[in-house]
């Protein structure tokens, strides 16, 4: 036996159940432990009832919203890249050739589907000076918000981020990088997704990988605001 | 039991299944939350970013281990969180980033405690604790605290006492277990 129930030390093994969910114990005495742990109902319980306790410390701890590059990461972890919504799946087909009919007909697709009554989102993003036209599209049935690229070229060594602005006067929060090819789809927050409508969202021009400081660095090259759309 | 600790249950209970829209619902619910304490733990951004997506990617993966066991599911996602903070803070900190500032008895005693406000509104393990936390010599307590919430070792207890390691860990041992007896009272 190791020093986690030593007879010199006061305690036992109750002590060492709540070193243990401190994470006091040495290497070698979380294995004896955790071999103790296996076999001693009581000491389980100690610890389940410590973990409680302790974990009642973080209660006047803040809450902070994740940004949400951290979903996005984490999705594309554990799902890889091939999670698509069915949103994704058909956006694809109606690049560069878009009217507003086939928009209309996407929006059609997911209402028979039975998804959500909250209506997607659009914005228009256009910046003339670059010849670079832009459109956002929220989709609450997938929580994804997606940029098309209909126009303009990608700013080389650039990435282009989106902004979202939840009320004028409100610090941006970033969604994400537009996509480099292709179409962009973030998965957002609840967070995110509950400000998205009528939202602000702006496109700033960034340093390669996104702003570094967590707010726009480069020129806001273009500005929409998040709106349903009739057809 | 509130609604809260059911849905959270179901949750976990759909994501052991592996229910991708089960794991954003949980995400959305509880991500602020582990984001703090991330950031608490790790007083970094960028680390605590690693955190949260680290400690995600376990709950996707031990939802199957959870189990109902009366306490809190907040309970089970918070330690994972706090774990893997304090995993990444301590990897971190070997590379000689090591910040311990001195437990001062004097400071603490005039370091205002939680309001007597939040204190009514807690829940009562949160109350609990707190009273028992406030029976232990202050610098104990903090011992405590720093040991939760900063991830501090004992060899980072000693230095923050000016204290013999095990001084130290007789000193805080003798105070759990008075912790205990307060609790289970």
């Amino acid at each position: 036996m190791t020093g986690a129930a030593d007879t010199d030390l006061p305690g036992g093994w109750e002590a060492a159940a709540a070193e243990y969910v401190l994470g006091l114990l040495a290497e070698d005495e979380v294995s004896a432990f955790e071999r103790r742990l296996a076999q001693d109902r009581d000491l389980e319980q100690d610890v389940a009832a410590w973990q409680e306790y302790f974990a009642t410390l973080t209660a006047p701890i803040e809450d902070v919203a994740a940004p949400p590059q951290v979903l996005r990461r984490l999705e594309a972890q554990l799902f890889g890249r091939a999670r698509r919504s069915l949103v994704g799946q058909i956006m694809p087909y109606l690049l560069g050739a878009v009217t507003a009919g086939a928009i209309a007909w996407t929006v059609n697709v997911s209402g028979l589907l039975g998804f959500d009554d909250d209506p997607d989102l659009w914005a228009d993003l256009e910046t003339p000076s670059r010849g670079l036209v832009l459109l956002a599209h929220y989709a609450p049935s997938s929580q994804t918000f997606m940029v098309r690229r209909d126009a303009g070229d990608y700013p080389e060594g650039r990435s282009l981020e989106i902004w979202m602005i939840p009320e004028a006067g409100d610090t941006p929060v970033s969604i994400g990088l537009v996509a480099q090819d292709g179409l962009t789809e973030i998965p957002v927050s609840d967070e995110i997704a509950a400000q998205l409508p009528g939202a602000g969202i702006a496109i700033s021009d960034e340093p390669e990988g996104g702003s570094p400081t967590g707010q726009a660095t480069g020129p806001v090259i273009s500005l929409g605001q998040m709106a349903p759309r009739d057809e | 039991m509130s609604t809260s600790h059911i849905e959270i249950e179901d949750l976990i209970s759909r994501i052991a299944m592996g229910d991708r829209t089960a794991f954003r619902t949980l995400y959305g619910r509880t991500s602020a939350k582990l984001f703090g304490v991330c950031l608490r733990v790790l007083d970094d951004r960028a680390l605590a970013e690693e955190a949260l997506q680290e400690a995600y990617a376990k709950i996707w993966t031990r939802a199957g281990q959870y189990r109902v066991n009366g306490y809190s599911p907040m309970t089970w996602l918070i330690t994972l969180a706090r774990n893997t903070a304090v995993d990444r803070r301590r990897a971190r900190d070997a590379g000689g980033r090591r910040r311990t500032s001195p437990i001062d008895a004097a400071d603490l005693i005039a370091d205002p405690a939680p309001g007597a406000a939040q204190q009514a509104e807690a829940r009562g393990e949160a109350r609990a604790l707190h009273l028992c936390m406030s029976e232990l010599p202050p610098e104990r307590a903090e011992m405590v605290r720093r040991a939760y919430l900063d991830g501090a070792t004992y060899a980072e207890l000693a230095d923050a006492t000016g204290t013999k390691l095990n001084t130290v860990r007789t000193w805080l041992r003798r105070s759990l277990m008075q912790l205990r007896e307060c609790l289970s009272r």
